[in-house]
């Protein structure tokens, strides 16, 4: 067979080239292949005796890429901390699948290696759930970047296993501050219309796939106003006989969905590349939101009548990357003149490699294909057969009677050269946080309110429909007007299962917090996690059957310390795992977020982690919402207060840096969120809040100006390091497991012996009590009023902030 | 008992399919989703059916206007739905669903064939969900509303649902032959603006009926207040009432028996 | 600047919402030219294009305006001449939004399909752009780097800007 390349134009000679050649023919192509990779594409080629196809070269970059690989997290790192250096071989084996490995859960039904991670849900059931970055496109084009993402993670709930329902759409970004006022360069969009267009995209995706987006969250920061970073997250429910998949020789390779055009090329080595002006259009698509539905509607049909054996989506790499990745274990034989096409002029290569929407790949036994094409045919979707899984090994590409690939799968999947870095890290100095005069507490908590990152969501929520499929029974917007800040969204797929006699519900949370990370990132993914799982917990989810998924956005890992910092990252999510006994089931990277600014300096962004939980609601009637219900009511808070206002939002709003960052004690914490768990199975709490941003007093003020009454705390009777005396740390200080719990009087007893121990060791304290009058009103450790603050007022300020800067 | 065939029809684009085929199967009926492509094969037979439901979504992306495609679909494969309304069966279009009807001519006048109102992009400018409170006109004989109380819950989502009017001159006809069903109000009643009227509909109008009362056409969504817990108060003690949407529903499902 | 030329085959079918109704996405519009600096500007209204390629006629292009992209009650329609139109000073301004060829259009897709299912043939491509018609004195290089930074985005937009009638 092996006739390669008969045309010289198909070809791309390498052999005998130097390596300043290879990287600038690479580097007109954007292939974003380093030199150890090039040398290694040489010699596999030399051993062949015969120079690559261009088809060939780019399905290795590929393949090979950052985005495909995760190099970064797979390769060797020589890690420096302090005096001390060691060699980490393999970060992700090494710290997030060695924990998860640790903790061992049995409901962990798929880990790491599909499109998604799956956990059960009850018997019969099966959640997926996987997160996604879009960042680079959405740097250039915010609507139709954010807008592709979306599709982009709902094909992965499509993809995984033979496809799930995807039943849940998140969403978190970070941007630069829409009131930013300094230059930006060439190109680049303003943070404002970079916000409307991601949120424009991401509703409009969304809206029209029918699925419900009811969680996430934005951070604001200067930093990201080059780099945004859009997450879209997707959760998916499917039977659990429909988790395992299976390719098998003499399967055809089958496409369905949308036709091939040029559209994306070279999405995935360009999202491994530094954005710059020369970002190439193609990169860029708009999205099809509807062709989408067809297709999931046409195979989650063709999936219950059982007509295929595996399935993945085209994503970054399209054919290339999805044929290549299902026939790794085999082989495969692919006919390109079989490929629907939008546009007749495409090269064979760019057919190959398209990353055209829309699309995916099923491996379909020859005898199912009359009833796999009918049930495509009445839901109006394309399908066309490509070719077959082979047995040989090798990934064979023709177009019409010429060979474009011949390649060893092992060689493709395998052959990756490890290149070692180097990583450094440098303990901060630890002492006092400094700069910024103090304000009155009233003065600080008013500003606090309105601060872009605490301010109401409610101009991006209600843009997403977020109670579609009818099972949203806790809604992200809650309380008497529905416009206060839920913990989590609870949802009840009864829409998916069909059983509307079955109560099942499951949450979703999010951390992110990369203040935390300016001082330490070990810290900064240890509070995520906790985060996360507190925002679980608030809502009635059990604690102690959180799933985790990690998303690190991160600048350029060839500089040595911000590698060091991921590494530091790493390890505090594996700490976190292991104390919190919540295993990771999927996660991604998106390496290289930095660029150059207005005056050609790099620019990358904070370190970013955020962290996705899920969790059953075992009983979704069960459910808590975060509104204060009634006066006269017990407010208890649980969890410790310590001295942690390093990274805080009161520090950002007096101007001060450094200053210890929260710490996790995941033992004590998860005592804590299982003891709340309980107690909110027996009915025993009104509303639960955790306390975040702004600390104990925003937490207060906003379960009081959602639910419509007051509040009177006492902050003598926190728990809390004894060594505090300033009313103002045990206010704002953002230590992490704690939540604030309305309990009824008559209640009360029983919610402690839910606390068992803990409630000796004054882990939980009753600390005030919910009013008639909408008042926060706080007495000091001296015993006096400190804050006497209307909540209608804060309410106002907190609602206004983001109206204000979008209209 | 006889339990009656609800046909759920579906096209590239729905959305609310399952959630309303779950709230006709709690109050008793049999739903069946059917692909308009089913019906213009023949396939399947609309009066072979009892009720007629047109589900929430974005047919077709809704490009072109809300529900336009799928409008023009309905005018030239369900031919026979004018028949199907004459004979007095249930027919309910639920956002999307109501946007067809609109502009397939079945409302507010079964009988006229021409299009007499419409929708445009609500005066926000934005796409919104959020929880309405609805005023029920109990001078309508619309059957879905029979004993329900006037004043009910229920949310809306949509981009493109303000209700306008060919003329001034339909207004009034629309309150003389009592097929304004339903209007957006505040909590205690009043026509009031944004947001209580979500989109700026012309006179608040929230649903319209035929005036014989068997079809009825509504922006705001029935099948998502089928149990306590889809109200977003039900954690406060305050709210305790019956879930307003399942009534509809189950109203349907009684009639056809 | 580049007025479109058609060939025979090309029409482009304008639908307009009619001055009557509240036009939300040209008030949203509106808004973000002024802050792009567009001062001057009145009154923003919208409108969409669809642009078909094939063997459909004049007639067959009118029809499948009037039946199947034009609301009967909101819009009114017209196929767009070849011809400039005459120019009328500085105060009036039209803007059309087209993605790039490169760029697939998904509504231009179900134009083609609901042109074809409503018994016309099968257009051999159609395409949807934004229309948005200016009311306000300005300059045509300020109106186009106003667009190029809030309606459109240059990277996948093509933009066409014309003074226009009022």
């Amino acid at each position: 067979m092996s006739q390669l390349a008969e045309t010289s134009e198909d070809l791309f000679p390498i052999l005998g080239k130097p390596a300043k050649e290879l990287r600038a023919l690479g580097d007109a192509r954007h292939l974003s292949l380093s030199d150890p990779e090039w040398a290694a594409i040489q010699a596999h080629f030399k051993a062949l005796k015969r120079e690559p196809s261009l088809a060939e070269v780019e399905t290795i970059a590929q393949t090979w890429s950052e985005h495909c690989k995760h190099k970064t997290f797979t390769s060797p790192i020589r890690y420096t901390e302090g005096r001390k250096t060691r060699t980490i071989k393999n970060l992700f084996a090494e710290t997030i699948v060695a924990a998860t490995e640790a903790v061992k859960k049995p409901w962990c039904l798929s880990l790491f290696k599909d499109n998604a991670g799956v956990v059960a849900f009850g018997k019969k059931w099966a959640l997926a759930f996987k997160v996604e970055t879009h960042n680079h496109p959405s740097a250039l084009e915010p609507y139709g970047g954010a807008a592709t993402g979306v599709g982009g993670v709902v094909r992965d709930i499509l993809g995984v296993g033979l496809g799930a329902k995807p039943i849940l759409n998140t969403d978190t970004f970070c941007f630069g501050r829409p009131d930013y006022k300094g230059a930006l360069p060439e190109g680049a969009h303003h943070p404002t219309r970079t916000l409307r267009g991601v949120v424009a995209g991401v509703r409009d995706y969304g809206n029209r796939m029918g699925i419900p987006t009811a969680g996430g969250g934005i951070w604001f920061d200067d930093d990201y106003r080059l780099n945004p970073l859009v997450f879209c997250g997707t959760v998916g429910i499917m039977p659990q006989w429909a988790v395992k998949k299976e390719v098998k020789p003499g399967d055809l390779i089958v496409a369905v969905g949308g036709r091939t055009g040029r559209d994306g090329l070279h999405g995935a080595t360009f999202s491994s590349a530094n954005l710059g002006a020369d970002a190439p259009s193609s990169a860029v698509q708009i999205g099809h939101a509807i062709q989408e539905k067809r297709v999931l509607d046409a195979l989650l049909a063709a999936r219950d009548k059982k007509l295929y054996g595996s399935v993945t989506d085209c994503g970054a790499g399209g054919f290339s990357s999805a044929i290549g990745e299902l026939g790794a274990d085999c082989g495969a034989l692919v006919r390109l003149e079989n490929v629907p096409l939008k546009a007749t002029d495409l090269d064979s290569w760019e057919i190959w490699l398209s990353e055209s929407q829309e699309r995916m790949v099923l491996a379909v036994p020859p005898k199912s294909l009359k009833a796999l094409e009918a049930v495509f045919a009445s839901e109006g979707c394309e399908l066309a057969v490509l070719g077959e899984f082979t047995k040989t090994g090798r990934l064979v590409v023709m177009h019409h009677e010429r060979t474009i690939v011949d390649l060893d799968m092992k060689f493709l999947h395998k052959g990756l050269p490890r290149v070692e870095r180097e990583a450094v890290w440098t303990a901060p100095p630890a002492g006092k946080a400094a700069g910024g005069a103090a304000k009155k507490a009233g003065d600080a908590l008013r500003e606090m309110v309105g601060h872009l990152n605490v301010c109401s969501r409610e101009w991006v929520i209600r843009q997403y429909d977020h109670e579609v499929q009818g099972g949203t029974v806790v809604k992200p917007l809650q309380g008497v007007r529905h416009d206060g800040p839920g913990d989590a969204c609870v949802i009840w797929p009864h829409a998916a299962t069909g059983d509307m006699e079955d109560f099942s519900c499951f949450a979703v949370g999010h951390g992110l917090n990369p203040d935390y990370g300016r001082i330490d990132p070990y810290y900064m993914a240890l509070a995520a996690v906790d985060e996360a799982l507190r925002n679980l917990t608030c809502v009635g989810a059990d604690p102690a059957r959180a799933a985790l998924l990690d998303n690190f956005c991160w600048a350029s890992p060839e500089d040595p310390r911000q590698l060091g910092a991921l590494v530091r990252a790493a390890e505090g999510c594996a700490a976190a795992a292991k104390g919190f006994g919540a295993p990771f089931i999927s996660g991604k990277d998106s390496m290289f977020n930095q660029s150059k600014d207005e005056k050609g300096k790099e620019l990358p962004i904070p370190g970013t982690l955020l962290i996705s939980a899920m969790a059953p609601v075992p009983d979704g009637r069960k459910a808590v919402t975060m509104d204060f219900k009634g006066p006269g009511n017990a407010l208890y808070l649980i969890g410790r207060t310590n001295d942690e206002l390093g990274g805080s939002l009161y520090h950002r709003v007096l101007g001060r840096a450094g200053g210890e960052p929260p710490k996790v004690n995941p033992a004590s914490a998860i005592d804590g969120f299982k003891s709340l768990h309980a107690a909110m199975a027996r009915g025993h709490v009104l509303s639960a809040h955790d306390l975040s941003e702004g600390g104990l007093a925003l937490c207060a003020a906003e379960m009081g100006f959602t639910g419509e009454f007051g509040c009177l705390l006492d902050l003598d009777e926190v728990p809390r390091d004894p060594r505090i005396y300033s009313n103002e740390t045990l206010l704002f200080s953002e230590s992490p497991s704690r939540i604030l719990v309305e309990v009824k009087p008559e209640n009360e007893s029983a919610f402690l012996r839910q606390f068992g121990k803990s409630a000796k060791s004054a882990m939980v304290r009753r600390m005030g009590q919910t009013t008639a009058n909408p008042i926060l009103k706080v007495t000091g450790l001296e015993g006096s009023t400190i804050l006497e603050e209307p909540l209608k007022e804060l309410k106002e300020a907190w609602q206004a902030a983001l109206p204000k800067v979008l209209g | 008992m006889k339990k009656p065939k609800v046909l759920i029809l579906r096209a590239a684009g729905t959305n609310c399919e399952l959630e309303t085929a779950n709230a006709f199967k709690a109050v008793g009926g049999e739903p069946e989703l059917v692909h308009i492509s089913e019906l213009r094969t023949g396939k399947k037979k609309l009066m072979d059916f009892a009720i007629l439901s047109i589900p929430g979504g974005f047919s077709y992306g809704d490009d072109v206007g809300a529900g336009k495609v799928l409008a023009n679909q309905v005018r030239h494969t369900l031919t026979d739905l004018r028949q199907f309304v004459r004979l007095g069966r249930p027919v309910i279009g639920i956002c999307n669903g109501f946007q067809v009807l609109v502009k397939a001519g079945i409302l507010p006048h079964s009988n006229a064939c021409d299009q007499s109102a419409s929708f445009t992009v609500n005066d926000s400018g934005k796409f919104e969900t959020r929880w309405t409170h609805l005023r029920i006109n109990t001078q309508s004989s619309c059957l879905f509303f029979k004993g329900l109380p006037e004043m009910i819950e229920l949310p809306v989502a949509h981009g493109e649902g303000k209700l306008v009017l060919k003329s001034p001159r339909h207004l009034e006809d629309l309150k003389k032959t009592k097929s304004i069903a339903l209007q957006y109000v505040t909590e205690d009643g009043k026509l009031m603006g944004y947001p209580h009227n979500p989109n700026g509909s012309i006179f608040n109008i929230a649903g319209l009926t035929n005036p014989e009362g068997n079809v009825l056409g509504l922006m705001p969504h029935p099948e998502r207040f089928v149990s306590l817990h889809h109200h977003p108060n039900w954690t406060r003690q305050t709210y305790r009432k019956a879930p307003i949407g399942l009534e509809m529903f189950k109203n349907a499902v009684d009639y056809a028996r | 600047m580049s007025v479109k030329i058609q060939a025979a085959n090309v029409h482009v079918i304008e639908v307009k919402l009619r001055g009557e109704f509240n036009d939300a996405e040209g008030a949203a519009a509106f808004a973000l030219l002024k802050e792009q600096g567009l001062t001057a500007l009145k009154e923003v209204r919208t409108g969409r294009l669809y642009e078909v390629a094939g063997s459909l006629s004049a007639n067959q292009a009118h029809q499948a305006g009037k039946d199947l992209l034009c609301d009967a009650v909101t819009q009114e329609f017209r196929l767009v001449p070849a011809a400039p139109s005459p120019m009328n000073g500085m105060n009036f301004w039209r803007v059309e939004v087209w993605l790039k060829p490169t760029v697939s259009d998904a509504v231009g897709a179900t134009v083609a399909e609901a042109i074809a299912e409503g018994g016309l043939p099968r257009p051999a491509a159609a395409r949807c752009g934004m229309l948005y018609l200016l009311n306000g004195r300005a300059v045509k290089a300020q109106v186009e780097k106003a667009v190029a930074r809030s309606l459109a985005n240059p990277l996948i937009h093509r933009v066409v800007v014309t003074e226009a009638h009022p």
